[in-house]
């Protein structure tokens, strides 16, 4: 996985990067938008630590936690809830970081792919991942892993069809899917008693 | 720390909402969707009372709390539902988003709309201070506008259950890529006893708001098989005069003529 990080620079994704970053200074600004714009302080466990943060309830929980919060590992590839790049766990809940308020998360316990990688479960799909060399450029995988994670916590013996609708608001350009859904079959067998 | 504008009861909501003008937020997922930002949430996944499913006899009610996730696992969920709902975006999306930000929503393409519209369900709205249920057909002013006042909520749909049995659903061209060939239909057709005894069509993203004519539908009610087969031809002209497309958009006409395919399928293969 971590060969997939440091492939993450390249020039597209900087620039969907670098468009994230314009939208989130408007973000942490008290901007000239509607007079309605409050500044909220939201605390909620992130990644197991109790953190919070302040700003503009509707901002994009995606902006916070990317470009304020730094936890670039939360990718981003089309803000509308389309790609799944973006993909955490809202309570243990698969949810895109696009389509949820910052304001939404007071109280509850967010997890990106930089906290599940510290974990057995991640251990098994990491390696399944890498066997089946299911990671090609590696923007879709952060997003796909947690995909996973949400289908095996949920259904530990998917069906290849299960799989595939576990995984069907993740996008990706490279692989054609094959390889990934193996590598999440494989994980089901091989994390056996995990999840 | 309590954030005022995550009410933990449906009496705070709506006393935050007699007082200010708040954007009532479900799941998000038409909401987060504009990057406007500044707007004014009022969160409402932390009130209890929204978000039951009950399953009376003749009638099945959705909390505006409940997601589509929880609507899949609901045992009596009707099979419509069901089915519509599968076939909205992908999990992620399905875990958050609810039927009444579908509803309240007021696009034309709202999946879960089109069902209740089908199904003449009824829209429960409160404020600090009224109560009223308004059937679907009368919630709408337009695209994006609803009878909702600005300090009330809709608490809850009510999907009459009896006419639900006979139904198709059909969506065409859903894939976003496709979005301009998208419609989606729902058919309602109960026969009793060689006669037709209830009828519903509906149609969505063809115009304004879901498209459904009771009166076109009377047309065949209560005839028998045989009488409604007559007839039939008359009823699919009656909806291609009716049917107004969105002006000003090129693929109107396709969507309408998919449309009026839609409903010759369904009516000759109910009516044989
Ligand atoms: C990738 C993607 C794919 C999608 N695919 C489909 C699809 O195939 N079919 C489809 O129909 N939809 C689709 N949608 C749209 C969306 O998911 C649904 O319309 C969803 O049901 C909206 O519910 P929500 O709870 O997320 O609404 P929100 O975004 O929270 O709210 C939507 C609107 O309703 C209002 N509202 C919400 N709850 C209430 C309430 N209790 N009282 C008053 N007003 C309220 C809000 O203020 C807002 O105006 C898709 C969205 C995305 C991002
Ligand atoms: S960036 Fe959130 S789904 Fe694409
Ligand atoms: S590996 Fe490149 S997008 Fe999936």
């Amino acid at each position: 996985m971590s060969k997939t990080q440091g492939s993450s620079h390249d020039g597209a994704t900087a620039a969907v990067m670098s468009a994230a970053n314009e939208a989130v200074t408007t973000a942490t600004l008290p901007t000239t938008a509607a007079p309605s714009v409050r500044a909220v302080s939201v605390s909620f466990v992130l990644n197991g630590r109790e953190v919070t943060w302040e700003g503009d309830p509707s901002a994009k929980l995606l902006d916070v936690l990317r470009d304020d919060l730094r936890l670039t590992g939360v990718k981003c590839g089309c803000r509308e809830g389309e790609c799944g790049a973006c993909s955490i766990l809202l309570d243990g809940v698969l949810v895109n970081s696009c389509m949820v308020a910052a304001g939404r998360v007071g109280g509850t316990e967010v997890t990106t792919i930089e906290g599940y990688c510290t974990t057995e479960r991640f251990k098994v799909l990491d390696a399944t991942f890498a066997r089946r060399s299911a990671v090609q450029c590696g923007y879709c995988i952060p997003g796909m892993v947690l995909a996973a994670e949400a289908l095996l916590s949920a259904n530990p013996h998917p069906t290849e069809e299960e799989v595939r609708t576990g995984i069907s608001g993740n996008l990706c350009r490279c692989t054609g899917y094959n390889a990934i859904v193996d590598a999440i079959l494989d994980a089901s067998k091989e994390g056996e008693g995990l999840w | 720390m309590v954030d005022r504008y995550a009410p933990t009861s449906l009496a705070a909501a709506l006393d935050l909402m007699a007082h200010e003008e708040l954007v009532p937020y479900a799941g998000g997922t038409d909401l987060m969707v504009d990057e406007a930002l500044g707007r004014p949430f009022v969160f409402l996944h932390g009130i209890e009372e929204l978000k039951g499913i009950t399953d009376n006899e003749d009638s099945f009610i959705v909390g505006a709390g409940v997601t589509y996730r929880e609507l899949l696992a609901h045992p009596a969920t009707p099979e419509l539902l069901k089915e519509a709902v599968a076939q909205i975006a992908a999990p992620a999306i399905r875990n958050t988003a609810t039927l009444a930000g579908n509803i309240a929503n007021a696009s034309p393409k709202g999946d879960g709309a089109l069902v209740c519209f089908a199904a003449d369900a009824e829209i429960v709205l409160r404020s600090a201070e009224t109560a009223r249920r308004v059937p679907i057909a009368s919630f709408y002013e337009g695209r994006g506008k609803t009878v909702r006042r600005p300090d009330e909520l809709v608490t809850a749909v009510i999907i009459p259950k009896k006419h639900l049995a006979g139904y198709r659903f059909e969506k065409v061209g859903a894939r976003k890529a496709l979005a301009i060939s998208r419609v989606s239909f729902v058919g309602l057709m109960t026969i009793e006893e060689s006669v037709v005894a209830h009828l519903a069509l509906a149609f969505g993203a063809v115009e304004d708001v879901v498209a459904r004519r009771p009166a076109i539908d009377a047309m065949l009610i209560g005839k028998t098989i045989e009488a409604a087969r007559g007839a039939a031809e008359e009823y699919l002209a009656a909806w291609d005069e009716a049917i107004q497309p969105i002006r000003g958009r090129v693929s109107a006409e396709y969507r309408k003529q998919v449309c009026l395919n839609l409903a010759r399928d369904f009516i000759t293969c109910r009516l044989g």
